[in-house]
């Protein structure tokens, strides 16, 4: 198979990886996570203000920027008034699954987090997220008066896809810059707290896991070891002019062990004075001129004289 | 003049706050004096001195005492300070990937290739993680810590370094030192388990020399190790994926730089660093607690599990397997994954038996699938328990 072809065959695979992984969810990091828009006695902003805001959630494991993001609020079609999130503002780098909150109180000059719009919750309210290429990355509709004062519409949990109504109810509160759903402790280990204590259901699954890993490799090398003993084999049939496999498996042709040729190469060297054929061989290679420091001789003769 | 006396005075007294004398304990002391013991094990019994003779000196550097309130920012859990800038490669565990890639670059897994059954006899010798963490958690301690402690069973530093950092890190000084230490110790703990559950017959039990294995499938090892563990367990990708990559670089044949340094230079470094920072991390305000007591019980417990359960597995799938594919049981004990020692005890105890039976290179077989198992056993635990 030449270059051309081998080149084909990488970007035919690359194009169905690159598609298939359009199929996937989109892998956004920063989206909205929850709208307040009447804010009568909750969280204040630095000047002491009750306003309404708006909070995004970095839901990925790595920091994210907003530099240069839009967030768009519309109360009507038509309407639609953008905020663009300045550059050059350190605090605009949200943090691993941390929350960044803007305050949605027409005062831009009180800083980065304070947008030029205000939100009116008796008509519908349309919220967008725009990443700096102007791309659409996130949105929430908010239906008139479906929020009372102090309350919010906020994803059930961090980036989780459905979203409620919070401060209606006791258990629903509002969380403004912290998690949708307040982490009490690590469920995972609670879980087995309570439902494995002795740590037999924990210590099963995880032999099983370890066990059915190695098994599988067993089994890929068992057929991966048997397909290259056929193929050695068929080498040394070749080689000796043997076609019967009866008679190859009989001799037990290509699986000599190691043993085998440690004593051929051992008896070599004691009955010619360690050197074969080498000694009166003069073996011309082409040598490539093209220069790079990483094949360049100066730095590859690195061994240590011998004594 | 006798204002200017007094000034010297005054600040001579101010000079002995700092030293060591006037800050002293007696667990200062008695880390010294563990410190001392790993020196000597390392110099005059060669025990795992690679190892023993950094973190020994290590604990001689976090044991010197010193004024905490100065503010010198000389000790290891003092922000900002050298060492913990060292210790940051443990704390955040990069130092025992590093390591993994090193050990991938000087791995040959031809033995195991050879005779793919023995990467069982590595699987069960895991049985030391869980049977440790099982004790653990009947000791009283949470699953995060019990997992973190329980991989000491699988006799991997790295890999006990890596896990208790994610698990446990108050604990990982104790589950460090105790890991190297019953690494070191391997040639002390297992060779009377080893006698104990073998008959004699058993022990002189010969087999079949391994085959040779093409480069091809040498090659073939890495990359199809690297996805079948890996898309079962991409917890343990730091290990694994590293472990794999520096054996890739050994026998793909075509990066020989790269293997030489990674299992050179690079692994020499990370293993200087690794050694002394965890030694030094055993400061005696820190580490002398009686969870580090119960820690070293349990590390002890595990090994001696993990020895149980190779050496017991090899003897019930022999009832299975044809007799002249059986495995002489003496090598069940490698499947913990001290490489190369617990391989090397293997030989050493079947040569007191028969002069004449090597077992080296077949115990290498489950030596190395102790490695994939235990970095698979991590990953599991990281999985279910993060």
């Amino acid at each position: 198979m030449n270059k051309t072809k081998i080149g084909l065959l990488l970007s035919l695979a690359l194009m169905l990886g690159l598609t298939s992984c359009g199929e996937q969810k989109s892998n956004t990091k920063l989206i909205l996570n929850e709208v307040l828009i009447e804010n009568g006695s909750n969280f204040q902003d630095d000047y002491g203000v009750h306003s309404a805001w708006i909070e995004v959630f970095n839901k990925s494991y790595t920091s994210a920027d907003l530099a240069g993001y839009q967030l768009r609020m519309s109360n009507q079609q038509g309407d639609t008034v953008t905020y663009s999130i300045p550059k050059g503002d350190v605090l605009t780098l949200v943090k691993p699954r941390q929350h960044a909150l803007f305050w949605a109180d027409g005062q831009p000059n009180r800083g980065t987090f304070h947008t030029n719009f205000i939100m009116n919750g008796s008509t519908d309210t349309w919220v967008g997220l725009y990443d700096s290429g102007k791309k659409l990355i996130d949105q929430i509709v908010i239906s008139a008066n479906t929020l009372q004062a102090n309350q919010s519409y906020a994803r059930i949990s961090d980036a989780s896809e459905e979203w409620e109504v919070k401060g209606a109810e006791e258990s629903k509160y509002v969380t403004p810059s912290t998690n949708n759903k307040t982490l009490s402790g690590n469920a995972k280990m609670e879980k087995f707290q309570s439902h494995d204590s002795a740590g037999v259901g924990m210590s099963i699954t995880a032999m099983g896991v370890v066990f059915f890993g190695l098994l599988v490799l067993y089994i890929s090398f068992r057929f991966i070891g048997k397909a290259s003993v056929a193929m050695s084999r068929r080498r040394a049939m070749k080689s000796k002019d043997i076609t019967c496999k009866e008679e190859a498996k009989e001799k037990k042709l290509g699986e000599a062990p190691g043993e085998v040729f440690a004593a051929i190469a051992m008896a070599m060297h004691e009955s010619q004075n360690m050197h074969d054929v080498e000694d009166t061989v003069l073996t011309i290679t082409r040598v490539k001129r093209s220069y790079s420091p990483w094949s360049s001789k100066i730095y590859t003769l690195r061994e240590t004289p011998k004594k | 003049m006798g204002e200017f006396i007094d000034f010297i005075g005054r600040n001579l007294a101010d000079f002995w706050t700092y030293t060591g004398f006037a800050n002293a304990t007696v667990g200062h002391l008695i880390m010294i004096l563990v410190g001392l013991v790993f020196i000597y094990l390392a110099v005059a019994h060669e025990f795992e001195p690679m190892l023993l003779i950094p973190i020994g000196f290590g604990m001689l550097i976090g044991n010197i005492p010193f004024n905490m309130e100065a503010g010198l920012k000389v000790g290891i859990y003092e922000e900002g300070s050298v060492l913990n800038i060292l210790y940051q490669g443990v704390t955040s565990g990069w130092y025992p990937p590093l390591i993994f890639l090193g050990i991938g670059a000087m791995t040959d897994f031809s033995a195991l290739i050879s005779n793919p059954k023995l990467m069982l006899v590595g699987a069960a010798a895991q049985f030391g993680i869980f049977g440790a963490y099982m004790i653990a958690l009947a000791l009283g301690f949470d699953p995060m810590q019990a997992g973190a402690i329980g991989i000491i069973g699988g006799a991997d530093g790295p890999t006990a370094i890596f896990l208790s950092s994610k698990l446990a890190p108050n604990l990982m000084g104790a589950i460090a030192v105790s890991a190297y230490s019953y690494m070191a110790l391997v040639p002390v703990i297992q060779p009377p388990i080893m006698r104990l559950l073998t008959t004699k017959k058993e022990r002189v039990m010969r087999m079949p020399a391994p085959r040779v294995v093409s480069h091809t499938e040498k090659v073939m090892f890495p990359i199809i190790g690297l996805l079948l563990t890996c898309f079962l367990v991409p917890s343990g990708l730091p290990l694994l994926g590293m472990l794999f990559f520096g054996n890739l670089l050994k026998e793909s044949g075509v990066t020989r730089r790269l293997a030489e340094t990674a299992r050179g230079p690079l692994i020499d470094t990370i293993t200087i660093l690794l050694g002394l920072t965890v030694g030094a991390s055993t400061q005696a305000s820190e580490f002398l607690t009686f969870d580090s007591v119960l820690i070293f019980g349990l590390g002890a417990l595990s090994f001696i599990i993990a020895t149980t359960s190779g050496v017991l597995f090899v003897k019930i799938f022999n009832l299975i397997l044809p007799k002249e594919k059986k495995i002489n049981p003496l090598i069940g004990n490698a499947g913990v994954s001290a490489v190369p020692d617990a391989a090397r005890i293997s030989q050493t105890v079947g040569l007191e038996y028969d002069p004449t039976n090597y077992l080296l290179m077949h115990a290498m077989g489950p030596n190395v699938a102790g490695v994939i198992g235990s970095a698979v056993a991590a990953g599991i635990l990281l999985g279910f328990l993060m």
